[in-house]
């Protein structure tokens, strides 16, 4: 038996999917262990191996493919809790993130202040040197400024640098020689260059990126090689791998070398695992969600195709390169609901996270949280969180709810834990709203694919919010992210630039850049694990008309030799893609290349593709129990049934208000509403 | 959309709408303005759809205009704008680019509706550039196609870019120098470039033919119509989707959602009548310190913004057009306005700019207007700001820094082999942009024709593109006015041409008459222009307008004006005066003497006791604070703190 593992470190929870060579998967979930990442990773491993029957030395040894990704890079740039960063510039350009691009994105409101730089300018230190844009040194590095620098990150205990100096894109030298001498100044202070983080002309997008990886890096260093010298010493094989932000996956040394990847790495994973089970529901226009213990990811998918996205920012930083088009809040089962000054009830963004975690787990935890209202509402069964593994205290959750939010309001426990439920479904519509709505796209002819352990609780209620009809629970909802990065096939760019122009191209050195990128993405994935035969590799280029600015990516010709009818080819395509995207071309010019790629795409086995035989319509036999539910201010509590999920079989039928539970989620099902099992063992819910 | 909009909607009755007469000033055409009749109830989603949708639309016009141009100052600095109008040439939704544009690109679409009237057809894509046919300036360039369905006319594809070149006599698309209209360029009153979808290659030709830069400006003008066949195309999905019938009542709820929301605002504020004056640096032809005063009249349901007593029209470039008027009028109204109304027709209908003709503020045939969304519409709405400031202070922002070191670079590109005529224009110079009742100012703002709308240019594009090195580009410390919050600062910008001279055009305003302060702040520095010799150290200073050749041993010196500041200055906490000190934003003298915070000036701990001390001695010897300052020409401190004796001073060179 050989195995594929996925595990999606969020902020609360970690999320195991395992998949061995008969497509049978397995699933599991773990608490995050936030100060000791690696600890949750590594009890969960154990405790997969054990349910093998396997030590865990001969489970790990039997791992073809370990793809891991985890939220910790982006939560600590959108709470800001990452170490002092320091960022050191060429001289006379130490504003160059302040600056930004000049650009105000909302030109009307006055109200809108400008952004708050993650480095502040007395920690923005110039640098004496310069380089112009043929990468000739104008003026030579003064050392004395890099050391006289470094005295003062020294005195202001900086933990981390970033170097970003122009034109480094085309002559590094100043850079590294900058990097050799902070690393002898400041012992043990990461230092992250620019021209390695993103090798791209505009310093401002370069900068950012270099900025923001140095302020991630320490965070997720430490973990990963934790992490990876765990999993090697105890039999691993395989090198981990690391989904990255766009959805690629790359090795943990090589992300930890341009850490900006590893932003919003684990849910660039969820729309793979939401369009894997609408493929098969033969949906294509989805609205993948994916809620959490911390926060809730929605991501529109038209057409069957997620996007990519060259624009994403945080906090107003472009992050430079494409990134799965994943719009994220804080709300999820941790979100702690709280009083503002104004007497509002409000709804995270804060959350309790794993530890202390919701006021019921009786671990410390002293504010109410959405679980906590779930559980007053009778939404969660108290005695079956995680399959029974958690022990939760519904009477905890009714003393913090009364005392912080029913009593100052004025409620009852139940109608303040309605509330907290209202207002977190109304924050999980906006961002729903904001993806679909907002971009002009009536999500009504949408189907939502419910992902997260907290998801399918509140999908229904925000499917008839917005008027969505069709609801789509995966079997393997509670573990979305991980399941996501079992089914989905692993991919490498590989990137080299080389300015040309169609008409006079040197095909020799053309074939000799592509032999090279082919060369390098094959062992790649051979190193992998990936059988020849599962390699697959694709050719693109970068083009542009020749006094145009910005580029498109286009296909190149694969599997051969380029000749001059391939160029002409290449060349008809840029025009077609421009006229197809633009309206228009400009048939009678040449085009000029800059970028020329080649993406590596290693194909996975297929996972549990068979289908389940066909079962009673009535659902009886799942039938677990009746409890009150509490289904709205009218009804108030309303016995209701609740059913088992593992018993649930494909062709039940299930009329609402309903519970049904399941190891790893729970779905709500009010009124009316009507569930019904795929051959699959999918849940599908019309409204 | 909010909450807010959605309630407005549940209780609004689908109902033919009352419509008052346009409430603006339309020099010709006065559209029909038949209520059209509703053929069913309006859904609030679908309501919020389509509002949306609008907005998907005009931005999808803005990324292609952007993704696909050839020039930096389309491309990069994005200055252009993109709408979509009605068949009644009303504003149905624009992308918010540039207020100067957007608040006034119904002026030129109307007199485009009413010179071709009936004889448009599919296909057809009209230009126009004239100044005295409803557009703002010369240099800017409107493309528009009607969009039919099944044969009927349902909406106008709009945009309207700057050109960096526009067959001036001088390398610019904003002469400063110009006298007349025949100096500024090609003037294109409203002509079909395409006509039934076949272009017309005479036209374009001579279009063309009157270009620098031809090749890459033809790139310009295909980007600028596959912006506009974008939006049609979208538009026609649309329709198709939601019926023409319904599209066209859903258009009159947004027009009719965002009449009612306007009206509330301006029923909101105190009614009343507000003046404003300030001054513009110069003609372009040595006159200095020409007067705009504008009356802000708040009504029940409109404001009326009238610049008589405005100086008499200049002999030079800086005077404005009709779209200029209307703009610069409406503009600051809708920055004191809750930011989530759509700013359509419904909304803009409401606010009116009237001037008297041959006027500066309203330009008569054939005085040039090349120069006009900047001088003098950024004066005109300043003047504007400063009467809002009586009318609602906690509303509105300081003054924002005007166009003083944004020139027109070009000159001969020989590197490498190459021998071409280069052209840039550059934003990277520009002033910092006015604290708020609530934040500090923006800094790199653009104009207050932008408001923070145009970007910069990265300085390794810049370098790329053109012969030209920067040597710096960074903030200048104490540039900005000072308050309860500040400004956001001025740019100190050093360019050396690489290996050929490199000419200089400026065409801006502001350096002598810097953005004012509001209700205790302080006024920015407003500062100016200069070249220097490397080997001789000769300084030559410039006004804010003129031209300069900068020769290989030279540098172009930019220092521009930090935002003015808003509110006392003894407000604002130590500790972010601390940070300002201690990030060299203001030095040690400006925290103790204008701020009252006495910091040590090794480590930059606030000394509580002594600041408590300061902060009382300024409050006794001090007189009352003025709501708007300043209220004279000429206010500006920089030149007179910086310009040595033996340094030359040049106003509006040739």
């Amino acid at each position: 038996m050989r195995f594929v593992v996925g595990i999606d470190i969020g902020g609360t929870f970690t999320d195991f999917s395992v998949v061995d060579d008969r497509g049978r998967i397995v699933l599991w979930k773990e608490p995050t262990t936030a100060r000791e990442p690696a600890r949750g990773v590594r009890e969960g491993l154990e405790h997969l191996a054990q349910a093998q029957g396997l030590a865990l030395q001969e489970f790990l040894s039997r791992i073809d493919l370990f793809v891991h990704g985890s939220t910790i890079a982006t939560n600590t740039v959108i709470q800001r809790n990452g170490p002092k960063t320091a960022l050191l510039c060429t001289e006379g350009f130490r504003d160059v993130i302040y600056f930004r691009d000049g650009y105000k994105p909302e030109r009307f409101n006055l109200n809108m202040a400008p952004p708050v730089d993650f480095v502040p300018r007395h920690l923005r230190l110039p640098v004496r040197e310069r380089i112009d844009y043929k990468g000739d040194i104008t003026t030579a590095l003064d050392e004395d400024s890099v050391i006289e620098a470094a005295k003062t990150l020294a005195r202001e205990q900086v933990r981390a640098v970033a170097v970003a100096l122009l034109w480094s894109v085309i002559n590094p030298v100043h850079e590294n020689r900058v990097k050799a001498i902070l690393e002898r100044e400041l012992p043990g202070v990461p230092v992250v260059l620019s021209c390695d983080v993103l090798p791209a002309i505009r310093e401002w997008e370069r900068t950012c990126a270099a900025l923001l990886s140095a302020y991630i890096l320490p965070g997720i260093s430490q973990y990963m090689q934790e992490l990876e010298n765990f999993l090697r010493a105890n039999g691993l094989q395989r090198h981990v791998l690391f989904i990255q932000l766009n959805g690629g996956s790359s090795t943990i040394d090589k992300v930890l070398r341009k850490p900006i990847y590893a932003l919003a790495s684990g849910p660039a994973a969820g729309p793979a695992a939401a369009l894997f089970c609408a493929r098969r529901e033969e949906v294509s226009d989805l609205i993948a969600i994916d809620m959490g213990g911390t926060s809730f990811e929605v991501c529109l998918i038209s057409g069957g195709a997620p996007t990519l996205s060259k624009r994403m920012r945080v906090h107003e930083m472009p992050v430079g390169v494409a990134a799965v088009d994943v719009h994220s809040i804080g709300a999820g089962g941790g979100s702690i609901a709280w009083i503002d000054r104004g007497g509002a009830l409000q709804v995270g963004p804060l959350s309790a996270g794993a530890d202390p975690g919701p006021a019921c787990y009786a671990q410390g935890g002293k504010r109410p949280t959405v679980t906590d209202a779930n559980l007053v509402l009778g939404y969660i069964n108290p005695d079956f969180f995680l399959g029974g593994r958690r022990r939760v205290e519904p009477d905890l959750s009714r003393e913090v709810i009364t005392e912080q939010i029913a009593r100052p309001l004025g409620f009852d426990a139940a109608e303040a834990a309605e509330g907290i439920f209202r207002i977190v479904n109304h924050n999980m519509v906006n961002a729903i709203r904001a993806v679909s709505i907002e971009r002009g796209i009536d999500p009504r002819g949408y189907t939502l694919v419910v992902g997260g352990g907290a998801g399918a609780i509140h999908a229904t209620t925000l499917a008839s919010e917005l008027g969505i009809r069709k609801i789509l629970i995966p079997r393997y909802a509670g573990v979305f992210c991980s399941y996501g990065m079992v089914v989905s096939d692993v991919r490498h760019d590989h990137l080299k630039t080389l300015a040309c122009n169609s008409e006079t191209l040197d095909l020799d050195d053309l074939n000799d850049l592509f032999a090279e990128l082919e060369t390098r993405a094959r062992a790649e994935l051979s190193e992998e694990g990936f059988a020849a035969s599962n390699i697959k590799l694709a050719r693109f280029a970068d083009a542009k008309y020749p006094n145009q600015i910005h580029e498109l990516t286009v296909p190149v010709p694969s599997g051969h030799r380029l000749t001059q009818k391939d160029i002409r080819e290449i060349k008809e395509s840029f025009h077609a893609l421009h006229e197809r995207m633009f309206t228009y071309c400009v048939r009678e010019s040449p085009v000029d290349f800059f970028h020329w790629g080649v993406t590596g795409t290693g194909r996975i086995r297929a996972v549990d593709g068979h289908e389940l035989p066909r079962g009673p319509r009535s659902p009886a036999r799942a039938l677990k129990a009746k409890r009150d539910v509490y289904l709205g201010n009218t009804r108030g509590y309303v016995s209701t049934p609740t059913y088992d999920g593992a018993r649930i079989t494909h062709g039940m039928s299930i009329v609402g208000p309903a519970v049904i539970e399941q190891e790893n989620t729970t779905v709500m099902l009010f009124a009316e509403q009507i569930l019904r099992v795929n051959k699959f063992g999918d849940y599908v819910i019309q409204l | 959309m909010d909450r807010k909009v959605l309630k407005q909607l549940k209780f609004a009755k689908p109902k033919p709408s009352k419509r008052r007469m346009p409430a603006r000033s339309v020099q010709g055409l006065t559209p029909s303005r038949r209520p059209r009749k509703l053929t069913e109830a309006f859904d609030p989603v679908t309501f919020s759809v389509l509002l949306n949708r609008f907005k998907a639309i005009a931005k999808e016009m803005t990324l292609t205009l952007e993704y696909t141009a050839w020039t930096s100052i389309l491309a990069l600095a994005q200055d252009f704008s993109c709408a979509i109008f009605d068949n009644q040439a009303r504003q149905v939704c624009m992308a918010d680019a540039l207020p100067i544009h957007t608040n006034s690109m119904h002026v030129v679409i109307e007199e485009i509706a009413r010179v071709f009237a009936d004889n448009i057809a599919d296909g057809d894509v009209i230009v126009c550039n004239d100044p005295y046919s409803g557009n703002t300036h010369v240099g800017d360039v409107v493309t528009a196609c009607p969009v039919f369905y099944r044969g009927k006319h349902l909406f106008w594809s709009a945009t309207k870019g700057h050109q960096l070149d526009i067959g001036s006599y001088i390398p610019t698309s904003v002469p400063a120098t110009a006298k007349d209209v025949w100096q500024e360029g090609l003037t294109i009153p409203p002509i079909k470039f395409y006509e039934r979808g076949k272009p017309r290659e005479d036209v374009i030709r001579l279009y063309l033919a009157n270009l620098r830069y031809r090749d890459w400006l033809y790139g310009d003008l295909m980007a600028q119509l596959g912006s506009i066949w974008t939006g049609r195309k979208r538009l026609l999905e649309l329709v198709e989707q939601y019926g023409p019938d319904q599209t066209m009542s859903y258009v009159d709820a947004i027009l009719d959602h965002a009449d009612r929301r306007m009206r509330d605002e301006i029923r909101s504020m105190p009614k009343g009548e507000y003046i404003g004056e300030t001054w513009i640096d110069s003609d372009g032809q040595g006159n200095t310190d020409v007067y705009v005063r504008a009356t802000v009249r708040i009504g029940n349901d409109r404001v009326e913004v009238d610049y008589t007593g405005s100086a008499p029209q200049t002999a030079g470039a800086g005077n404005a057009s009709n779209g200029v008027l209307q703009a610069a009028a409406g503009a600051p109204v809708l920055c004191c306005i809750d930011p989530a109304i759509p700013h359509n027709d419904g909304c803009l209908r409401h606010i009116v700019g009237k001037a008297p003709k041959g006027t500066v503020c309203n330009a008569t045939y054939p005085a040039s207007t090349a120069l006009a969304t900047i001088v003098p519409g950024d004066p005109m709405q300043d003047a504007v700001w400063k009467a809002l400031a009586q009318a609602v202070p906690e509303r509105v922002s300081a003054g924002y820094g005007r166009v003083h070191c944004e020139p027109v670079l070009s000159g001969i590109d020989k590197r490498d082999g190459r021998n071409s005529d280069w052209g840039c224009m550059l934003f990277n110079g520009a002033a910092g942009g006015g604290a708020s009742p609530v934040g500090d100012g923006w800094p790199v703002i653009g104009t207050i024709a932008a408001l923070g709308g145009l970007r910069i240019l990265s300085i390794e594009m810049l370098e790329l593109l053109h012969p030209l090195a920067v040597e710096r580009m960074e903030i200048e410390p104490n540039s900005m006015g000072h308050g309860k919050n500040v400004g956001g600062p001025g740019v100190n910008i050093v360019i050396r041409p690489d290996g050929e001279p490199m000419e200089c055009h400026l065409f801006g305003d502001g350096a002598s008459n810097p953005p004012h302060g509001v209700l205790g702040g302080t006024p920015g520095i407003g500062g100016g222009n200069y070249k220097e010799n490397r080997t001789t150290g000769k300084r030559t200073f410039c006004s804010a307008k003129g031209h300069l050749t900068i020769n290989p041993d030279e540098v172009w010196v930019g220092i521009s004006s930090g935002g003015g500041g808003y509110g006392d200055p003894l407000e604002r906490e130590p500790g972010r005066v601390r940070d300002d000190a201690c990030g060299g934003i203001i030095d040690l003298e400006t925290a103790r003497e204008i701020y009252g915070v006495i910091l040590d000036p090794d480590t930059f701990a606030i000394d509580e006791a002594a600041t408590a001390h300061a902060r009382t001695q300024i409050a006794a010897h001090r007189g009352a604070l003025p709501l708007v300052t300043p209220n004279q020409p000429s206010a500006a401190t920089w030149l007179e703190q910086h310009k040595r004796p033996e340094d030359l001073y040049v106003l509006d060179p040739q």
